[in-house]
């Protein structure tokens, strides 16, 4: 299939740069997937697992949160504010904070402030459960 | 001679412990740099890309629904201005506010300083600052950069001021710094000034779901996203600096001791020659 070339960079530096059939992630507007020669093209990038399928055929699957993603003359670039790799991610580390997360919203007399920001966290540890490398099944 | 030789040693003494400071400074500042070079090294490319992005989207745009998006009428400015938190690291503080001065010059202008030298510096000069809350640089942390952002964009919106400007020194290498200014809000400003005149049909982007839902959604992260970047960068140029203008003082006061030994060895032998030559005057008489 015909490839593009895809940048992904995010705040801790470039985390994918090279030729790619397709990406799929998880935009504000439900799951989008660019193909090579894509219209000029922004969105916003949501919460979510995105697939990276490279040249081979081999898909490469991340936690990819919050950012941008435009397509400008054949060029896809990735801003995501988060981007770790399924093997990079922390499994225990995403379900400790998931467990805190949800003892804190029992908690009746949470600040409104306060409540988003745990609801906040949770969904980060259930994104980055949820994209992490499945071992063991 | 004898009083001269006394005020020459405790000339080299002080200019000893001065240098016994500049020196620890700079193996500080060294060891700091290092890691935030790494981290500024790894923030340049987000920085860049995303500007150059946003540069073709501004030319290419021409939906301006999103507030963050159409040219403002409002002639304020807001400059967000990175300083360091300490001096002495050379020019790095005042290059960067000469810098900003020239570039201020007619403008009605309010800061949002970031670094304790910068919010001196502009109470000092009596400008009006948004918030004082994010004065030391060194503290920031990436949910800090957000909260900043948010505030940055509440007061856009509410029309506090029209454009945003950033001021922060770019880290060329470890011996080059220069101060950096860059247009952040609205997208509009970003645009280059020859495209905007010749009227040659602009490439149409799609937005999903419409433009205003993507500004508004993209925005807020933007420019955290650049403050982050940017922040991490001057943090690295600060050090850099500091460690140069530490290695040009220890250097100065290697050589200051240096000429001082000399004239003091020289006293010293006069003042020995002196004195034979008094005892040997003495026992030929």
């Amino acid at each position: 299939m015909a490839t593009y070339r895809l940048q992904i960079v995010s705040l801790d530096g470039v985390e994918y740069e090279g030729d790619v059939e397709r990406i799929m992630l998880r935009s504000i507007d439900g799951n989008v997937a660019v193909l090579a020669r894509h219209m000029n093209y922004c969105t916003g990038i949501g919460m979510g697992t995105a697939h990276v399928t490279l040249a081979d055929g081999t898909v490469k699957r991340a936690a990819c949160i919050g950012g941008m993603l435009s397509v400008m003359d054949g060029v896809v670039r990735v801003f995501p504010t988060t981007w770790e790799w399924d093997d990079d991610i922390d499994l225990e580390r995403a379900r400790a904070a998931k467990e805190r997360a949800e003892q804190r919203l029992k908690d009746e007399a949470l600040s409104n402030e306060a409540r988003l920001r745990a609801e906040a966290k949770l969904l980060r540890a259930l994104v980055r459960i949820g994209s992490a490398r499945k071992k063991n099944y | 001679m004898a009083a001269n030789m006394k005020a020459v040693k405790l000339r080299i003494k002080s200019v000893q412990s001065t240098m016994q400071i500049t020196k620890a400074m700079q193996l500080v500042a060294a060891s700091k740099l290092r890691r935030a070079k790494e981290k500024a090294e790894k923030s340049k490319p987000y920085l860049n890309t995303l500007l150059e992005t946003l540069v073709d989207i501004a030319n290419g745009n021409h939906d301006f629904r999103s507030p963050y998006t159409k040219a403002s009428e409002n002639s304020k400015w807001l400059y967000v201005v990175i300083a360091g938190d300490r001096g002495l690291a050379g020019g790095y503080n005042s290059n960067l506010f000469k810098f900003m001065e020239s570039e201020i010059k007619g403008r009605d202008i309010e800061v949002l300083p970031i670094g304790k030298k910068s919010v001196e510096y502009f109470k000092h000069r009596n400008v009006p600052i948004l918030t004082e809350e994010y004065a030391e640089v060194a503290k920031i942390t990436i949910s800090d950069c957000f909260s900043i952002s948010k505030l940055l964009c509440d007061s856009y919106k509410d029309g506090r001021f029209g454009h945003v400007f950033l001021c922060y020194t770019d880290f060329i290498s470890m011996m080059s710094q220069v101060p950096t200014s860059s247009s952040i809000l609205p997208i509009s400003d970003l645009a280059e000034k020859d495209a905007k005149s010749d009227n040659k049909a602009k490439p149409l982007i799609l937005y999903e779901p419409d433009s205003e839902t993507v500004f508004n959604a993209v925005v807020p992260e933007y420019l955290a996203g650049v403050l982050h970047s940017s922040i991490s960068i001057s943090v690295a140029s600060e050090l850099a600096a500091r460690r140069t203008a530490m290695e040009a003082a220890t250097d100065n006061a290697e050589e200051m001791i240096e000429n001082l030994s000399l004239f003091y060895n020289r006293a010293r032998q006069a003042s020995i020659t002196q004195e034979i030559t008094e005892i040997v005057a003495g026992a030929e008489e």
